[in-house]
């Protein structure tokens, strides 16, 4: 999915985020985020996990910079709402994906994008995140017709 | 403790009651390591040089990076913690200190406008229902804490709805 060819449906390409325990602390020291489950793996088992988790706000991250990586300098995320419906070890290859779900008139030159987000974990294919987001785009980036 | 009447009562209070608190100066060293931590290499995030190019004063934070953030002070002694390891004290109006499990449920943002490090930020926070569901591993409360975050003018940077669970 390139600008110019966008209408609803259009895939954009997927991005992976390989995880590591490293990168869970890093993000829990970045953020003040005191949870055990972030970093010790003992604790996380008594809460029946097998290691220490992503955080959910660093799937957001991710959700984050898929979007803001489409956008690049023309466009602008306005929205991003995500929704954790499974948890991703430490480790885990997490997978983003986005489709075009509507696109709607924006200001003058412009449209509001809107996308629906998934991240899957590449363990087992499970669903971890599902989210939408709004992009404002340029009109240039969109088929002719497709704004409804 | 598990869910209970009190954990129940207890956020039941806090539904409606609004807090304001103030975040100080948002430092590019933060929004840095925040970005690092991501992987986020974007030079908008982490070159002054580059992020004034495009007529901002200073570096950006991430998008999400105001809400990413648990607390913005200086940590709780130790005997203010809960046994997860939160703070007991901060974040969360009508979670009790001990004996419940705090987990993230998701979170539906509105970017209102870039926050530039060197802003300074307070944040006001409403609880703003709870639920209950039954899960396998027993009752579980579902909290909606809305977040608006205001610049020094009280202009909005940022708006969430915050879900987080408890069990």
């Amino acid at each position: 999915m390139t600008p110019k060819e966008l209408r609803v449906g259009s895939v954009h390409d997927p991005a992976t985020n390989e995880t590591s325990i490293v990168q869970v602390f890093r993000y829990s020291a970045a953020t003040w985020n005191t949870h055990r489950i972030h970093y010790d793996k003992d604790y996380a088992t008594t809460e029946g996990y097998p290691g220490v988790l992503v955080q959910s706000h660093l799937h957001g991250a991710f959700l984050t910079k898929y979007c803001t990586d489409l956008a690049g300098r023309d466009a602008t995320l306005r929205d991003l709402s995500l929704r954790v419906k499974k948890f991703a070890v430490a480790g885990e290859s997490l997978t983003v994906v986005g489709t075009v779900s509507a696109v709607r008139p924006g200001e003058p030159g412009r449209a509001l994008l809107d996308l629906t987000l998934v991240e899957t974990r590449g363990s087992d294919d499970e669903v971890c995140v599902e989210g939408t987001a709004t992009l404002d785009v340029p009109l240039t980036w969109i088929d002719e017709g497709a704004v409804v | 403790m598990a869910v209970d009447d009190a954990l129940r009562a207890s956020l039941q209070d806090e539904v409606g009651v609004e807090h304001v608190e103030s975040l100080g100066e948002i430092s590019a060293t933060l929004t840095r390591r925040y970005a690092a931590a991501v992987g986020e290499r974007d030079p908008l995030y982490h070159d002054v040089a580059y992020a004034q190019s495009l007529g901002y004063a200073n570096v950006l934070a991430p998008p999400n990076f105001l809400p990413g953030v648990i607390n913005w002070g200086e940590g709780a002694p130790y005997d203010r913690l809960r046994e997860d390891g939160t703070e007991a004290d901060t974040h969360l109006p009508g979670v009790p200190a001990k004996g419940v499990r705090v987990m993230g449920g998701g979170e539906e943002m509105h970017f209102t406008r870039p926050v530039v490090a060197g802003t300074v930020v307070a944040r006001r926070t409403v609880l703003l229902d709870v639920n209950e569901r039954e899960t396998r591993q027993g009752a579980m409360l579902v909290a909606r804490y809305a977040d608006e975050y205001l610049d020094e003018s009280g202009d909005e940077l940022l708006r969430s709805v915050r879900t987080v669970l408890l069990r």
